[in-house]
C-alpha cells in the first residue's frame, strides 16, 4: 500500500469539492456571506492542492489502494464539506459534520429545525452535497479525471452500491461519464417539471437535486408537504426513477422500452412498492374512517420515500398505527435497487437471501438436492452468495451496535432502533423522536457522531470503510489479517 | 443417390448403415482411422479420413455429384462449417446435427440459413420428444409420427379385459367411425402380420394403429388402458437427452426430479433448469429413490449413458411402484428385452436420430418414414405419379400384396386415414405400412 499515492487522489477530490462550493459562494455575495464562503473554498482548495503537489502521481491503483482511496476520500470530503456550515456560523462543529455527512450520504436527516431561516447559499450547498454524493464522489472522479485507468473499476465497485458492476461500455471511465450524464439529464428534467407545475425556481433546483440523489433535504420545514398534490405525485415518479438501477434507465433511454420490466430485481422492487402501498392504504382507510385519494397518495408517497431511501415526507407516519410503522421499518431495511442512488440492504440482496433461505428449507425435504439461487434466470455465484450473507450479518450487527449505543445515550427503543436504521439506510426520518414531524436538532453530540458513523458505513456498504481500520491495510505486505 | 455422411460416431454409423441398405452410395468422412476401418469392415460404404469441415476433403468426396450431405459428427460447429463449405452446390440438401441447447435459446438462436443448413436435426431432443409422446400415450410401446405430426402410428398391447379383445377388426372399424383409426399390424407370438377385417383380436396381441393425435386416448381406451395424467416425473441421468426431456416437462408444467451422478453436471443443470429439482446421487441407489418417493411418480425415465444402469434403475423404480418406466438403451438388441423384463418402453438414441434424418433420404419417389423397434415392418411414403397403375382406383380395387396396408394418404395439406373405398389421385403421398417381404411388390404399384 502506497499511502502517498492514495493521498494524491484524495487531494484531487478535495480540489473538486472546492470547485463545487463555488456556486453557493456566488450566491453568498447577495447575502453578505461571501467572505465566510471564500474561507471554506480556500481551506478546502489549499489543503487539496498542497497534498496534490506533494504526493507522487501514478496511473494505476491496486484493489487495496482502491478501497483506501474511497474510504479516505469520503472521510476527507465530509470533513471539508462541513466547513461552509461552520464558517457561516449556522451550526457548531459536530452538528456541521452531521449535516455534511447526512448530505453526502444522501440521508437527508437535518439538524436545522427551521430550514426557512437558513441563507439560500447554505440550502443550495445541502442540495449539492446530496447530488454529488448520490452518484458518488469517486464515480465522478473516475468520470472526469484521467488519473485512473486500470484501477478505475476497483474504485467504481468500492463506491457503487449493489451486487453487480454492469459496465455500459468497455472502458470504466466512459461508463462513469455516461452514468453522470444520464443522472444530470434526469435531474434537469425533474427540475423543469417542477417549475412547470408551479414550484418556485430555487425550490425546484434544490428538490430536483435532492430527489434524484434519493436525499431528502428540503428547502421547506414541511418537506414535500408544502407543495401541491400534483408535485407530490411527480415526486413519487421521480423517487422511483432514482431508486432504480441507473444502468437500466440508461438502456431505457437508449430505446430498449422494456429495460425496467425485463429486469428481475426491478420487478421485485416494483412489487414491494405496490404491495406495501396497498396494504398501508387498506389499513389507513378504516383507521381514519375515511377512504380518500389523499390517504392513498400519502400511503404511496411514504412507502416510496422509504423504499427508495429518499426520506421526503408529506405525512407524519410516526403518528400512524403501529402496523404501518412496522411495515415502514421493514422497508427501511430493504431499501432501493443496487446500482441506484438509494441506500439500504438493497432489493437484490434481500431477494437472494430470501430465495436461498427457502432453498435451505427445501433441502430438509430433499437432502441430496442441488440448488442454485437465481435472480431472474441468472444464477448467483456461490462466492457472491456468501458475500451477501456476510453483508447481512454486518448489517444486522452494525444496526444492533448502533441501537445499543443510542439506547445507552438514553433514547427510547423506537427512536434508537429507527434512527440507527434510518441512518444506515440513508433515509433520514425515522420513528419516535426522530419521526417526520421532528428532526435531529435536539440530539446530543454523542448521538450525532454515532449516527454520522452509521450513515457513512451504510453508504459505503461497510467493507470500504472498515478496511481502513484493519491494520494490515497499511502495512507494505498486507499483514496476515 | 450419392450421400456424404460426416462423422462416423454412433449416429453417423447408424445413418450410414440405413442409407446404404437402401441402395444409396455413401461416403463416410471421419478423422479417426480406426473407426473408419471398423465402418468399412461392417458397412458397404466408402470412407475418407479427414476433417469433414474442410472444403478440400468434401471435394475429395465428390461433393459436386452429391445430392445429400449429412453432417452428424459429435461437434456441432464442425457440422455447421461442413454445411457452410458445401454452399453453392444446387440440388444438394444439407442436414446438420446441432445438439447444443445454447443454439436453440431465444437470445442466442442460430440461423441455419446463414450456414447454408437446410435442415437442423437434434437427436437428443428428438429422443426427448419421443419419450414425452410415449408417456403421454401412457401404454404405447412406441410411436412414430408422420405427415408433419398430423398422424401417428402407435404400438399397443391389448389388455385381457379390453373392449376390443375377442372382436373382429371389421366390427371395431364400423363402431369407431370412419377415418379415425386403422389397425396396421398385429404382432402375435413373435410374428407380425398385416391383418384383414376378418381377424379377431385377443388380449396380449401387440397392435400398431394409425390415429390422429387427438384419437390416441380413444385407442388407449379400446385396448383396455385408463388415461394417466402426468404430474410428477423422475428422471435418472444428467445427459443432454435428460436436459431436453426435463425442459419439455417444464414447458408442459409437469413437475420433475432429476437424479444426476456427477456433482458438477448437477450444478450446471440446476443453473439451466428453473423448476426442476436436481438431486446429486446415483439412480440405482434404492434408498435415495425411496426417500425421494419414486413410488409415487407417474413416470420414471432412465436417461443415463449407461444401458445397464438405466435398465437396473428402471427396474428398481418399477419395483418400488413407479406407474410407468421408460429407459434409454444404446444397444438396439436390448430394446425388445426391455419389455420382456417388465419395463413399459425403451427408447434408442440411434433410432431417434435415424428417424429424424432418414425422412429426408429419398430414393426416387420413395421416402422411408419410420421403422418400429419391436418389429421389422416399416412405414414407407410413396409419391403417387400420374402413370401409376393405382391412380383412379379405390384401395379395395388395387391388389395390395399380403403383408402391406395403406396407413394414410396425404393430399395437399389434408391427411386421410383411409378405408377400402378411398381413391388414389396423382400427386398424393401414400404412406404404406409393409413387412419386408411385401416392400418390393408394393413398390411396383407406385412406379417413378
Amino acid at each position: 500500500m502506497n499511502i502517498l499515492e492514495v493521498l494524491h487522489v484524495v487531494g484531487t477530490l478535495l480540489v473538486w469539492i472546492a470547485v463545487a462550493m463555488l456556486p453557493p459562494t456566488i450566491m453568498a455575495v447577495f447575502e453578505g456571506l461571501h467572505l465566510h464562503w471564500l474561507g471554506a473554498v480556500a481551506a478546502t482548495g489549499t489543503v487539496g492542492s498542497v497534498i496534490w503537489f506533494l504526493t507522487p502521481r501514478r496511473l494505476s491503483i491496486n484493489p487495496r489502494e482502491g478501497l483506501a482511496v474511497v474510504g479516505l476520500g469520503w472521510l476527507a470530503v465530509v470533513l471539508f464539506g462541513s466547513l461552509p456550515f461552520l464558517f457561516t456560523g449556522v451550526a457548531p462543529p459536530i452538528k456541521a459534520l452531521f449535516e455534511s455527512v447526512s448530505g453526502f450520504t444522501t440521508t437527508g436527516a437535518t439538524i436545522f429545525p427551521f430550514v426557512e431561516d437558513l441563507p439560500p447559499s447554505i440550502l443550495l450547498w445541502r442540495s449539492i452535497t446530496h447530488w454529488i454524493g448520490g452518484m458518488g464522489i469517486i464515480v465522478l472522479g473516475v468520470a472526469i479525471l484521467p488519473m485512473v485507468g486500470v484501477g478505475g473499476a476497483q474504485l467504481f465497485r468500492a463506491e457503487v452500491p449493489g451486487v453487480s458492476g454492469d459496465r455500459l461500455t468497455p472502458r470504466i471511465a466512459s461508463t462513469a461519464r455516461l452514468l453522470w450524464v444520464v443522472y444530470a439529464l434526469l435531474t434537469a428534467a425533474v427540475g423543469v417539471a417542477y417549475v412547470v407545475l408551479g414550484m418556485p425556481v430555487f425550490d425546484a433546483i434544490n428538490h430536483a437535486m435532492s430527489v434524484l440523489a434519493t436525499g431528502g433535504f428540503s428547502t421547506r420545514s414541511e418537506s414535500m408537504g408544502a407543495f401541491s398534490p400534483v408535485i407530490q405525485s411527480v415526486t413519487i415518479a421521480a423517487m422511483i426513477l432514482a431508486g432504480t438501477n441507473f444502468t437500466l434507465t440508461y438502456r431505457l433511454l437508449g430505446g430498449k422500452w422494456n429495460a425496467w420490466f425485463s429486469d428481475a430485481e426491478w420487478r421485485w422492487f416494483a412489487g414491494i412498492l405496490g404491495v406495501a402501498s396497498v396494504s398501508l392504504f387498506l389499513y389507513l382507510g378504516p383507521a381514519n374512517n375515511e377512504w380518500s385519494f389523499d390517504w392513498f397518495r400519502a400511503a404511496v408517497f411514504s412507502v416510496t420515500a422509504v423504499v427508495t431511501t429518499t426520506g421526503f415526507v408529506t405525512a407524519d407516519f410516526a403518528a400512524w398505527p403501529a402496523f404501518c410503522q412496522v411495515v415502514l421499518l421493514g422497508l427501511m431495511f430493504i431499501g432501493a435497487m443496487g446500482g441506484s442512488t438509494g441506500g439500504g440492504f438493497k432489493v437484490v440482496r434481500a431477494v437472494v437471501v430470501a430465495k436461498h433461505t427457502l432453498s435451505e428449507i427445501r433441502k430438509i425435504l430433499h437432502p441430496r438436492a442441488v440448488m442454485v439461487t437465481k435472480i431472474g434466470r441468472r444464477p448467483v455465484r456461490p462466492d457472491v452468495l456468501l458475500n451477501i450473507l456476510a453483508f447481512l450479518a454486518l448489517y444486522v450487527a452494525t444496526h444492533g451496535i448502533g441501537t445499543i449505543i443510542l439506547a445507552a445515550l438514553g433514547y427510547d427503543l423506537v427512536t434508537a432502533t429507527s434512527a440507527a436504521l434510518a441512518a444506515m439506510s440513508s433515509i433520514g426520518p425515522g420513528l419516535g423522536e426522530v419521526g417526520p414531524g421532528s428532526n435531529y436538532a435536539d440530539l446530543g453530540s454523542a448521538a450525532h457522531l454515532t449516527l454520522s458513523a452509521l450513515m457513512l458505513l451504510g453508504r459505503l456498504e461497510f467493507y470500504t470503510l472498515l478496511v481502513l481500520f484493519i491494520p494490515g491495510t497499511w502495512s507494505r505486505w498486507g499483514g496476515n489479517r | 443417390m450419392r450421400v456424404i455422411v460426416v462423422g462416423a460416431g454412433e449416429v453417423g454409423y447408424h445413418v450410414a448403415d440405413r442409407v446404404s441398405q437402401e441402395q444409396h452410395d455413401v461416403v463416410v468422412i471421419d478423422l479417426d482411422a480406426d473407426r473408419l476401418e471398423y465402418v468399412q469392415s461392417h458397412l458397404d460404404v466408402a470412407v475418407i479420413k479427414g476433417n469433414g469441415a474442410s472444403p478440400a476433403v468434401l471435394r475429395q468426396a465428390k461433393i459436386g455429384e452429391t445430392e445429400l450431405l449429412i453432417a452428424v459428427s459429435s461437434v456441432d460447429e464442425v457440422n455447421l462449417v461442413s454445411c457452410m463449405g458445401a454452399r453453392g452446390f444446387p440440388g444438394l440438401l444439407k442436414i446438420a446435427r446441432v445438439s447444443n441447447p445454447d443454439f436453440y435459446k431465444d437470445e442466442s438462436r442460430l440461423h441455419p440459413e446463414l450456414f447454408g443448413v437446410d435442415v437442423m436435426v437434434n437427436p437428443e431432443r428428438e429422443l426427448a420428444l419421443e419419450t414425452f409422446r410415449l408417456l403421454q400415450s401412457t401404454a404405447a410401446t412406441d410411436i412414430a409420427v408422420f405427415a408433419g405430426g398430423s398422424v401417428q402410428l402407435v404400438g399397443l398391447v391389448i389388455q385381457e379385459d379390453a373392449p376390443i379383445a375377442g372382436r373382429k377388426l371389421a366390427d371395431i372399424g364400423s363402431e369407431v367411425g370412419r377415418s379415425s383409426m386403422l389397425t396396421a399390424a398385429v404382432k402375435r407370438d413373435g410374428k407380425t402380420v398385416v391383418p384383414r377385417g376378418s381377424m379377431e383380436l385377443r388380449g396380449g396381441d401387440h397392435i400398431y394403429v394409425v390415429v390422429r393425435p387427438d384419437g390416441v386416448p380413444k385407442a388407449l381406451e379400446l385396448c383396455g388402458y385408463k388415461p394417466v395424467r402426468l404430474k410428477h416425473v423422475m428422471i435418472a441421468g444428467g445427459s443432454l437427452e435428460a436436459f431436453y426431456f426435463a425442459e419439455l416437462l417444464q414447458q408442459h408444467s409437469v413437475e420433475c426430479t432429476l437424479i444426476v451422478k456427477e456433482k458438477r453436471r448437477a450444478q450446471e443443470l440446476a443453473e439451466m433448469l428453473d423448476q426442476a429439482l436436481i438431486l446429486n446421487g446415483d439412480a440405482t441407489d434404492v434408498e435415495l429413490l425411496e426417500l425421494e418417493g419414486v413410488g409415487g411418480v407417474d413416470a420414471f425415465v432412465a436417461l443415463t449413458d449407461n444401458d445397464e444402469s438405466n435398465i437396473l434403475a428402471a427396474q428398481v423404480a418399477k419395483d418400488i411402484g413407479a406407474k410407468q418406466v421408460v429407459t434409454l438403451v444404446n444397444q438396439i438388441e436390448y430394446v425388445p428385452l426391455a419389455r420382456r423384463i417388465g419395463l413399459d418402453a425403451a427408447v434408442s438414441p440411434r433410432l431417434s436420430a435415424a428417424n429424424a434424418i432418414l425422412q429426408y433420404v429419398r430414393r426416387g419417389n420413395v421416402t422411408r418414414v419410420a421403422t418400429l423397434k419391436d418389429t421389422d415392418a416399416e412405414a414407407i411414403s410413396f409419391q403417387v405419379t400420374a402413370n401409376a397403375p393405382v391412380v383412379g382406383k379405390s384401395i379395395a380395387d388395387v391388389d395390395f400384396p399380403e403383408g402391406s396396408i395403406v396407413a394414410a394418404i396425404v393430399r395437399d395439406t389434408e391427411v386421410i386415414i383411409p378405408r377400402g373405398e378411398d381413391v388414389f389421385a396423382a400427386g398424393d403421398a401414400a404412406i404404406v405400412f409393409a413387412l419386408p417381404e411385401a416392400v418390393k411388390k408394393v413398390s411396383e404399384l407406385f412406379p417413378e
